[in-house]
């Protein structure tokens, strides 16, 4: 009975291998000879991939709820005492069944590309279409081999070890790796179209259109994800901190980097038919950045603080990723002459100007993160020597990287497109200019002295006020009421906006943490006090209680003042169960002004080590972060409307056609409904 | 289309040259190199100009002393009686659950016999037992 549950695993993800494959057979063969193959069975091998992924991870899901030890994945990450939710999470807590959650996201995306293939004239979507399939067929492989969950071991354990306890901790496991995969997985649609198009000849807009859904989709998940990860490292991993330039970080920052030029350059390509070609590379680096990532990530190729997986997986993804470079960048050079654009932007004094400058600064800056991450892998290789780059040489370049792309945000986004003469600009930016320096003067003025600081609020308020100034000038009536409607009415500007407003409070966030941060290390014998940021926090004491599956031991904090406890903090220690090392977690006290936060150092019943941090305002963080993911999906929800015709005036610009393109392309005019 | 392979070659003369900014700029004075307690003391040689470098290895048993900036240990190789270890200084916090048995990787110089860190991580593994002392990049 128990071996039931494996087996239909395995089956599912031999049906996806078998759907994938005749995917791509007939994908191609249609996108040959639209006649020689009906829609149907494109379909049929599409819902038995779907059908096959959601087997697995059903199956995969019902082995960990009902203690099935007999399943190989389970022996080696569960345990009988996890509580049911992170028995749930535990499904994508190791390399098996991450690779299950891929398929599965992998084949949805599938799915949804079939529905916009109306028909198998479509070329470019049958083209798409099995292209998805090969990419599946690696993944469903995976499943099915050097990465299965399912082996069925002869004589199962009684009980396993467990999740990794830091897996165990927050909640935000749950979250944070399916919106990875929602965002990583999800590039793999503008790939697909970009591949079918090239095989097919078609520079043009009609795969940038088809896949603008998708592409935005992936792009605000993998900004959750981020932060999120962000997130979830400053609350479980109790350093104080939440970015660390890790592998495993940078892995995931990468791809995004590039799918944030791309989202721009695209923008260029419908309005001025420009950066044709350019965006064929963006799509492709996106998508061979996220295999990188997966490879980073997975193979335990990297020495990283939470590099969690190490398995003989590294040669398939290094093999996959090689396919993926040289088939997807060969077929450019092959192909890459014919589609490029021809027009050329008429002054850089222009909104296309900036976005170029914005292209330029997020490639410079995935390539130094892709430099700094892959360098000490490379030098391994050839000398044998462990090294790692430091924090400062990521620091030192993302810095000034960053505020570029600040200040595009601030300009970009309210100059016209083509051509726009000083006056234009000077009209423009007058305003926007004069609040940005009055903040930084105030900001002067108060005392701060951190340059970083300074430049960060200035150009921050340049893109809040630009954004307002923009919103007032171009509402048709101005009330309330008109607003809402030209928010509503041009949603891939707008949400565009809402991003860059989100990326400009997490900046200042940034900024304002790493300039204004307090941190001590006290050890305080129980009833004793300190102060820390203007509190008296006083060692009351510990407890020992037993939760599910480990024994927690708390330590009690009170944080004074003016004589009132206004918080009660209680850090603690896990140790679990058939693991040796004991966890920590930190106690995070949020406000909306500033974090006071404790981890454990040491903890003994009658004295404790506290490492004691104050962050200002490090809750913004976390809530730009959701800024900048809904405005990703403001934007996704407008519908792209055709519409011929100039711009005129200031009003931020609808998408259309656009008619003085130099592609010439007769492509279906399916708008991605 | 010569302007467009031309254009090809001066962007990918670009990204050559910016690796070479990069790499021998500001990468090379950002390595830092990742030593076991053996390799530390093989090269020392190399190190003792005050270069940082990483250094990673066990908590020994024996006594952690408390100081009021930091604490002292020592770290070494492995389980085995006879395996290498080093005292170490350590400034700032400890990591969290410092403790005797646990692996740790310390960053920082060498000032004589001793090695001064200022920042300490503890090792996590997938496996998350007691940790292995000879984890490196694992390569099989």
């Amino acid at each position: 009975m128990t071996t039931i549950v494996p087996a239909a695993g395995w089956t599912g993800a031999f049906l996806g291998v078998a759907a994938s494959l005749s995917l791509v057979i007939q994908g191609f063969r249609a996108q040959y000879r639209p006649r020689a193959v009906r829609r149907g069975q494109l379909a049929v091998s599409v819902w038995i991939m779907l059908g096959g992924a959601v087997l697995s991870m059903v199956a995969l899901e019902v082995a960990l709820l009902t203690d099935n030890f007999t399943v190989s994945y389970v022996a080696d990450n569960h345990s009988r005492e996890s509580p049911w939710l992170f028995s749930i999470t535990t499904a994508w807590s190791a390399l098996g069944g991450s690779i299950v959650l891929w398929c599965l996201v992998l084949a949805g995306y599938t799915a949804v590309v079939l529905r916009q293939v109306h028909s198998t004239e479509d070329r470019l979507g049958t083209g798409a279409l099995a292209v998805m399939g090969l990419v599946g067929v690696f993944f469903f492989a995976l499943v099915t081999t050097v990465a299965n969950p399912f082996e069925i071991l002869s004589n199962p354990p009684d009980d396993g070890p467990g999740p990794n306890p830091l897996l165990q901790e927050n909640i935000l496991v749950a979250f944070h790796p399916p919106m990875l995969y929602l965002g990583y997985v999800g590039f793999t649609v503008p790939f697909a179209f970009a591949i079918s198009a090239l095989l097919l000849r078609r520079g043009g807009v009609a795969w940038l259109r088809r896949t603008r859904r998708a592409n935005l989709v992936a792009w605000s998940f993998l900004s959750g994800a981020l932060v999120l990860g962000g997130w979830w490292s400053y609350e479980v991993l109790g350093w104080g901190g939440y970015w660390a330039w890790d592998p495993v970080e940078n892995a995931a920052l990468m791809p995004w980097l590039v799918a944030t030029a791309f989202i721009h350059s695209a923008v260029v390509q419908v309005k001025r038919g420009m950066l044709q070609a350019w965006n064929f590379v963006l799509v492709l680096a996106t998508f061979a950045l996220t295999i990188l990532g997966t490879f980073l990530t997975r193979s335990g190729v990297v020495l990283s603080v939470h590099s969690f997986t190490e398995s003989g997986i590294g040669p398939a993804f290094l093999g996959f990723l090689l396919v993926v470079l040289v088939g997807g960048f060969g077929l450019f050079a092959l192909r890459g002459e014919r589609i490029a654009s021809l027009s050329r932007p008429e002054s850089l004094a222009s909104r296309e100007g900036t976005f170029l400058a914005n292209n330029l600064l997020l490639t410079l800056f995935a390539f130094v993160v892709l430099t700094g991450t892959v360098y000490p892998i490379l030098l391994e290789t050839l000398t044998g020597d462990q090294i790692s780059v430091g924090r400062p040489f990521f620091d030192r370049m993302a810095v000034p990287l960053g505020f570029g792309l600040l200040l595009t945000m601030g300009v970009g986004p309210f100059l016209p497109y083509r051509h726009a003469t000083a006056g234009v600009i000077w009209q423009r930016l007058r305003v926007p200019l004069l609040a940005a320096s009055v903040s930084a003067a105030v900001v002067v003025l108060a005392g701060v002295r951190s340059l970083g600081v300074i430049g960060v609020v200035f150009t921050a308020v340049l893109i809040a006020t630009g954004t307002l100034r923009q919103l007032v000038i171009s509402s048709p009536t101005r009330t309330p009421r008109g607003f809402v409607r030209l928010l509503a009415g041009q949603r891939a500007y707008w949400g565009g906006q809402l991003a860059h407003l989100g990326l400009a409070l997490l900046a200042v966030v940034i900024a304002m943490t790493g300039a204004f941060d307090t941190r001590s290390t006290v050890t305080l014998q129980r009833g004793e006090s300190t102060t820390f940021a203007g509190y008296q926090v006083t060692f009351q004491t510990t407890r020992q209680y037993p939760a599910p599956n480990r024994q927690v031991t708390e330590a009690r904090l009170t944080y004074h003042q003016g004589g009132q406890v206004v918080h009660v903090a209680t850090p603690r220690v896990s140790t679990f169960r058939n693991r040796q090392q004991a966890v920590g977690t930190p106690s995070v006290w949020s406000t909306a002004t500033e974090d006071i936060y404790v981890a454990l150092a040491d903890l003994r019943t009658d004295r404790v080590t506290l490492n004691l941090y104050r962050y200002p305002l490090m809750i913004w963080m976390w809530i730009a972060g959701g800024i900048i993911v809904a405005g990703g999906f403001w934007a996704l929800s407008s519908r792209i409307r055709l519409r011929s015709g100039s711009e005129t005036g200031e009003a931020a610009p609808m998408s259309r056609t656009v008619d003085d393109s130099a592609s010439s392309d007769a492509a279906q005019a399916n708008p991605d409904a | 289309m010569k302007r467009y392979r031309l254009l090809v070659v001066l962007l990918g003369g670009l990204v050559v040259l910016l690796l070479g900014v990069l790499v021998f700029g500001n990468l090379n004075s950002n390595l830092v190199y990742y030593l076991k307690p053996q390799e530390a003391l093989a090269r020392k040689a190399d190190f003792d100009d005050g270069r940082r470098f990483k250094l990673g290895g066990m908590v020994a048993p024996d006594r952690i002393q408390r100081t009021p900036g930091g604490l002292r240990f020592t770290v070494t190789g492995g389980t085995a009686p006879d395996s290498t270890s080093i005292p170490v200084v350590h400034r700032g916090a400890p990591a969290q659950l410092f403790r005797p048995g646990i692996g740790v990787v310390l960053e920082g110089t060498w000032k004589g016999p001793r090695f001064v860190s200022d920042t300490m991580m503890v090792r996590h593994d997938e496996n998350y037992t007691s940790p292995k002392v000879d984890t490196g990049g694992a390569r099989r």
